[in-house]
């Protein structure tokens, strides 16, 4: 999992100074990242969440803006090159179309501000930095883990509710009613997408500003010239976009300690929980339950590719995710030294095992719009074992890796390894003659899965697209169309 | 056994004048023709059974003396019979069933005079084996009645199934359905039949079902088979006949049973596959693709091509013909005139004549 | 591989085991027993050290500083064992072998460094029953065939000995696998003493290698029997296997073929007429021997194979796991034949046995594909028939295989791809099960560290207390993901197999 492990090796840690630093261009760090992605020295669904975040919130930062729809160009743009530098790592789009979403979001804020009459106060008043924002909005942020805010204020139906009651703000009604469309659109996009037929001429008048995405049947208004007339909002959008970064890299912070909360909904005493892979978000989540409750992990250690990490995070060595410094802090505590007994277990016994396991929890590397996961090679032969057995499989997910992109061509997101983990090159003559195969992950259809997980609660299968809708713009889901229809 | 039958497929009949040559002097025998002259003349006559019969009349008009010039005989005649029909298999479950009969009797026969006497000498197993041909001559119809008879023990076990106020499905144009559901009428039973019509019906015999259960008032629906899922619910079970009884359970048998019991399996309704078991042959196919039979072919084709190949009616008339493969786990049960059998029992009766 | 070289592929193994007890016959036969261990034991001193060494958990030191304590818990492991062979073995006549008890690890290793040179370059030659831990270059390596800590590990440092046994399978721990012939009884003949530690090392491996080199070491053992005063020979020799079987099984579990072939044999024992002539029943005896193996396995593997190839057709992908002889023998015979397929091997850890297979096959000039279970369900898109070997097949219709095996079965039945299994009708049970944890075997856990690398965080395992590690050998495959049993009677489906069972029984 994690990619190199020395400290002066490029990887995230190297990228995330570089990006900071005011020497380096702007340029010179877009193209530093395709790099490291292209090289796969920034790899995982974190690492290349939390890079892409980072970049993005300095193009923004350093975006000289005159028109608003030009950094939404500017940052599919970048998106679509970070993409095609490595298409696998699905999080990677993800983090710009939130990215892209918060821009659409203030924009559209600030013009429904414009157009009610009103100066937006609420963008006006924000201060800089998110800390004060917590300060802003004190019994709301007490109220609610931070999850929810985090979760790009989308859930914020509730958040602008508070707000309207907390701040008594006049101007906040025309903004919960387009977050209450927003709403509505998640409970019953359906209806919607069939209003959409009807509704065709009132949505395709956009100004000739306007991003050709947005001339989608979609349900955000397309900019309207007034609001990018204003310049004097311009630069207070830009903070209030930084922000809405910087709460995404908070979320991708704090998902693993998130999902963890919702542990001790999920085991029970004396159960044997089957898992698979050394993933922290895993290993946190039962933590978080092995402090209240006994029970038996069974541990499949993922050979060839991920049996060391799994191997040290039994005994208690692990390192967690060296490339990263932000979250996931040195994972120190094992399961073992909790109190829980971990039978660790190669691969092959898992079919044996699984009619006394009671539960599969599964790390992800991401989770598609219909719901299928790309988890570690192996997890598709234990989840379809756990099936026969009539066993639940339990992924767990942060939002972050919620792709909106549906997988019309699945092997396209397969990768192989190092085929040398499977045989070693000591084996030179066989080597030459046998094709080897070591796939890194496997594709796991959301037949198989009966609960996600994330940072939000847990989900159904089938509902896991209403949390997708409501973190992705409908325009920003293709972002090779625009592509194309440029 | 059945690999050797595949394996001689392709090639057409080059033994056909050797079996003539057996027969020199009377009329060349023609085993191929006696049999579709069989098959043609009596509609009740197994494929299996055909085969037999043909054999038989083989074996009368041949001079053979030795045991082993006899087993030649039939395999060369079953060899020119299995290479003249597009499906050899059906056919084969007779052949093979005789060729094993001859065998065992025989053994039987020598290890009884072995433990009575200590020493035989060549003639009198030559006697052994004239006794064995007479018998058979002798019954020759015998058989052909038996496998008839079967015919009516499937229909009085097979019955029971059909209860009063029930509904059955079928299909096809099994001589065995149409035996255990007019069995069944004539119980009064209280039932009521669903035809799934194949659209293109070749066979006069498609409609005779119909008409004979009409006759004996059973309310019959007659519906087109792509209407098979929707109707599925209404239906209490699915009955269907087959051509041959391959080891493993499956069944081998007209176009149209392996979606039935696809059907059957994912609403829940049972399969039964009613059979004589001397249609059980030795065969033990993986899948459809695994048979010695000429499958279904699959022609693509733009409308350029079109019409290059066969024309449509030529292609519908072979696809009549076709066969398919009906894996074991579809079916709910064999019914024999031995009785209600597993899909797993048929492989146990075949070991017993092979082991 | 041509009908010849099959027979010879078949009694390798069997003509190894008799090479490679030549030395050891030869010290038994002038010398008692006792003496016999001593003889491929290493000097005492050294012996020590190992063990305390290992009982501090780090195997790789071989350092005489452990020898004061190392001698205490020598003490203890001792009374431990002494109590609990004296438990289980209660009625094998005089323990001899005590004193000696703690030497095991060291013997153990001893016999393991000098058995390959003894037996020559067996392990990696292409017999095909003899499979080892193939991570290893073979007898370059032999450390490969089992670690040679293995043993004391369950001895634990601390005073309050943690149970580091996986609850689930209490019952399949028993005592741990004996590493020595020390503390054999004396009865135990030479080849049997040196066939338990092949057994136990993995040199001899697979179902039907393991009975063929059993019922070859009985015939020795019948061979060297006399019948002694007052006894008869159907009843007397019956014990005297007895006490042979104990050893064996102290050393690997018996399989289940073993299990048959040695039923079969004390049922020919008891048959004897008392009034043969001693030497004429034995003889008997050792050409009954002979013809069950022809019969049972040799030829029942010829046959297999034969309508295993008509299976296979031109352009097949057969994906096969682990290894398996009779699946090696069919694969290797239909490419002889001109079959033109490509093969897929599926492997796991720990005992890489697929690599071997891989490594025959590619030699051969077969394309070959190597993946391990993590990638079955990617391979699985390519191959068009997967060919299993057993371990045995049980009574209702379920595989007991290599662990690993019902997942590659469950993956190929939800791909559709035909599973067909290659199992000789001796390795049929009247056993039924229905899961993995009645009926299975643990393996030594200590065969999960990885080697190679120097420093595996796994072998600190015994110091994290609830941390256990598992090694199964074998689980059970559901009938419904098997299409085809091929067996030396024909192809038939799981479901048969209770009632082939029977039939083979009778004949």
């Amino acid at each position: 999992m994690p990619g190199s492990t020395g400290i002066l090796a490029p990887g995230l840690t190297t990228f995330k100074r570089s990006v900071r630093s005011k020497g380096v261009s702007v340029e010179s760090s877009i193209d530093n990242l395709i790099s490291l992605l292209k090289r796969r020295q920034i790899r995982d669904s974190r690492p290349c969440a939390i890079a892409t975040a980072h970049l993005l919130r300095r193009v923004v930062e350093t975006f000289k803006i005159t028109d608003i729809s030009r950094l939404i160009d500017r940052v599919q743009q970048i998106g679509q090159r970070l993409i095609s530098a490595q298409p696998r790592e699905l999080t990677t789009g993800n983090i710009v179309r939130r990215v892209l979403g918060v821009i659409r979001e203030e924009v559209e804020e600030d013009r429904e501000g414009e157009i009610s009459g009103y100066s937006d106060a609420g963008t006006d008043s924000r201060p800089q930095t998110p800390r004060e924002q917590d300060s802003r909005a004190p019994d709301y942020s007490a109220l609610f883990p931070r999850s929810l805010t985090s979760s790009l204020l989308r859930h914020g139906e509730m958040d602008s509710k508070l707000e309207e009651i907390g701040d008594g703000r006049p101007q906040r009604p025309p903004l919960l009613t387009s977050q209450t469309s927003y709403a509505v659109t998640n409970t019953a996009p359906t209806v919607t997408s069939m209003f959409s037929l009807l509704s065709h001429p009132r949505s395709n008048v956009p100004s000739p500003t306007a991003t050709p995405g947005s001339q989608s049947p979609g349900i955000h208004l397309s900019l309207t010239s007034q609001a990018l007339a204003n310049a004097g909002a311009v630069k207070d959008l830009k903070a209030e976009v930084v922000e809405g970064i910087q709460e995404i890299l908070e979320e991708l912070n704090q998902a693993d300690d998130q999902i963890a909360g919702y542990a001790l909904e999920h085991i029970h005493s004396n159960e044997v929980i089957l898992t698979h892979t050394s993933s922290v978000t895993v290993q946190k989540f039962l933590l978080k339950a092995a402090a209240r409750r006994k029970f038996t992990v069974v541990h499949a250690e993922a050979y060839p590719n991920n049996h060391e990490a799994t191997h040290a995070s039994v005994i208690g060595k692990a390192k967690g995710e060296p490339d990263d410094d932000l979250g996931s802090e040195v994972f120190q505590k094992t399961l073992t030294a909790a109190g829980v007994t971990v039978v660790l277990v190669p691969d092959s016994a898992v079919f044996a095992l699984m009619s006394r396991v009671n539960k599969v929890i599964l790390d992800t590397h991401a989770v598609l719009v219909n719901g299928d996961i790309v988890a570690a090679a192996g997890a598709k032969a234990i989840a379809k074992a756990a099936k026969l057995h009539c066993t639940p499989v339990v992924v767990l997910s942060g939002v972050y890796k919620l792709s909106p992109v549906y997988p019309f061509d699945p092997d396209a997101l397969m990768e192989n390894g190092d085929p040398s983990k499977v045989i070693s090159y000591e084996d030179g003559d066989f080597v030459d003659k046998v094709e080897i195969e070591n796939p890194l992950f496997d594709y796991v259809p959301v037949e198989l899965v009966s609960l996600y997980i994330t940072n939000l609660g847990g989900h159904a299968p089938s509902y896991l697209h209403c949390i997708i809708d409501d973190h992705y713009c409908a325009e920003d889901v293709d972002l090779d169309k625009s592509n194309a229809y440029r | 056994m059945a690999v050797s039958s595949n394996n001689s497929m392709p090639t057409p009949t080059p033994e056909e004048p050797s079996i003539t040559s057996h027969s020199n002097g009377s009329p060349p025998f023609d085993i191929v023709k006696t049999y579709n002259e069989l098959c043609r003349t009596d509609p009740l006559l197994t494929h299996p059974i055909a085969a037999i019969e043909a054999l038989i009349s083989l074996l009368a008009a041949s001079p053979v003396d030795t045991i082993s010039e006899t087993l030649s005989l039939l395999s060369t005649a079953t060899t020119a019979l299995k290479s003249s029909v597009s499906n050899p298999i059906a056919l084969s479950a007779g052949t093979d069933l005789f060729q094993r009969y001859i065998i065992s009797t025989l053994q039987q026969r020598s290890s009884q005079d072995a433990k009575g006497r200590s020493r035989r000498n060549l003639a009198g197993g030559t006697e052994d084996f004239r006794a064995v041909l007479a018998h058979l001559l002798a019954n020759s119809r015998l058989f052909v009645q038996r496998a008839n008879e079967a015919r009516g023990k499937i229909a009085s076990v097979a019955r029971k199934f059909v209860r009063d106020g029930s509904t059955v499905l079928t299909c096809g144009r099994s001589r065995v359905v149409a035996a255990v559901l007019e069995a069944t009428a004539d119980e009064n039973v209280r039932f009521q039949v669903i035809y799934a019509e194949d659209p293109l019906p070749s066979s006069p015999n498609s409609t005779n079902i119909v008409n004979n259960l009409r006759r004996k008032d059973v309310p019959v629906a007659v519906i087109p088979f792509a209407a098979m899922a929707t109707v599925l619910s209404r239906a209490d079970f699915i009955l269907a006949g087959a051509e041959s009884v391959v080891e493993n359970g499956g069944v081998i048998s007209s176009m149209g049973t392996y979606q039935m019991g696809l059907l059957a399996k994912s609403k829940g309704r049972p399969f039964y596959v009613v059979a004589e078991s001397h249609k059980f042959v030795r065969v033990f196919p993986l899948d459809g693709g695994d048979l010695p039979i000429k499958g279904m072919g699959i022609e693509f084709s733009t409308e350029n091509e079109e019409g290059k190949g066969m024309h449509e009616e030529g292609r519908r008339k072979e696809r009549d013909l076709c066969v398919e493969f009906t894996p074991p786990e579809l079916i709910t049960a064999i019914v024999t005139e031995n009785g209600v059998q597993t899909p797993s029992a048929v492989s146990e009766e075949l070991i017993k004549i092979w082991y | 591989m041509a009908p010849s070289a099959n027979v010879e592929g078949e009694l390798a193994p069997a003509q190894d085991i008799e090479s490679s007890e030549k030395p050891l016959e030869n010290g038994a036969k002038e010398q008692v027993v006792p003496a016999t261990s001593e003889d491929i034991t290493a000097p005492k001193g050294k012996a020590k050290t190992a063990n305390g060494a290992q009982q501090k958990g780090k195997p790789s030191e071989g350092s005489k500083d452990g020898k004061p304590s190392g001698k205490e818990l020598k003490e203890k492991a001792k009374a431990e064992k002494a109590a609990r062979r004296a438990q289980q073995k209660g009625r094998q006549p005089g323990q001899q072998g005590q004193p000696i008890v703690d030497l095991g690890p060291e013997k153990q290793k001893n016999a393991d460094t000098r058995r390959p040179s003894v037996a020559g370059p067996a392990p990696t030659t292409k017999i095909q029953h003899k499979r080892t831990g193939s991570a290893s270059g073979g007898a370059q390596k032999p450390i490969q065939f089992r670690p040679v800590q293995a043993h004391a590990a369950p001895i634990s440092e601390e005073p309050p000995k943690e149970n580091k046994n996986v609850a689930l399978f209490d019952h399949l721990y028993g005592n741990p696998r004996r590493n020595t012939v020390a503390g054999a009884s004396k009865d135990v003949h030479p080849a049997v003493l040196a066939l338990g530690l092949q057994m136990r090392n993995y040199m001899i491996c697979g179902s039907s290698a393991r009975c063929v080199a059993t019922m070859l070491a009985f015939k020795r053992v019948i061979e060297a029997y006399i019948t002694p005063p007052q006894n008869s020979l159907p009843r007397h020799l019956t014990t005297h296997l007895s006490s042979q079987i104990d050893y064996i099984v102290s050393c690997r579990p018996l399989s289940i073929s073993m299990g048959n072939a040695i039923r079969w044999l004390k049922v020919k024992i008891s048959e004897v007429d008392v009034t043969t002539e001693e030497s004429e029943a034995k003889a008997d005896l050792c050409n009954a021997i002979d013809s069950f193996i022809t019969e049972k396995i040799t030829v029942a593997d010829q046959v297999i194979a034969r309508r295993g190839i008509e299976k296979i057709r031109d352009g097949d992908v057969i994906l096969t796991y682990a290894k398996s002889s009779i699946v090696q023998q069919t694969l290797v015979e239909a490419f002889r034949q001109g079959r033109k397929f490509k093969v897929i091997v599926v492997d796991s850890r720990p005992l890489f046995e697929g690599k071997n297979l891989a490594r025959a096959l590619t030699d051969l000039g077969l394309e070959a594909q190597y993946s391990l279970t993590h990638g079955i369900s990617h391979v699985i898109k390519d191959a068009t028939k997967v060919f299993l070997g057993a371990h045995a097949m049980m009574s209702n219709g379920r595989l007991y295989s290599r662990v690993g095996t019902a997942l590659v079965a469950m993956t190929a039945k939800e791909a559709d791809v035909p599973v067909i299994v290659c199992c000789e009708s001796i390795k049929y049970t009247e056993k039924v099960a229905l899961d993995s944890f009645v009926h299975n075997e643990v393996a030594p856990p200590e065969e999960l560290i990885t080697q190679g690398e120097t420093s595996s965080p796994l072998s600190k395992w015994l110091d994290v207390p609830n941390l256990q590690l598992l090694n199964l050998m074998y689980d059970l495959t559901p009938a419904e993901y098997i299409s085809m049993v091929i067996d030396e009677s024909g192809y038939l489906p799981p479901s048969s197999v209770p009632f082939m069972q029977r039939l083979s029984l009778n004949t």
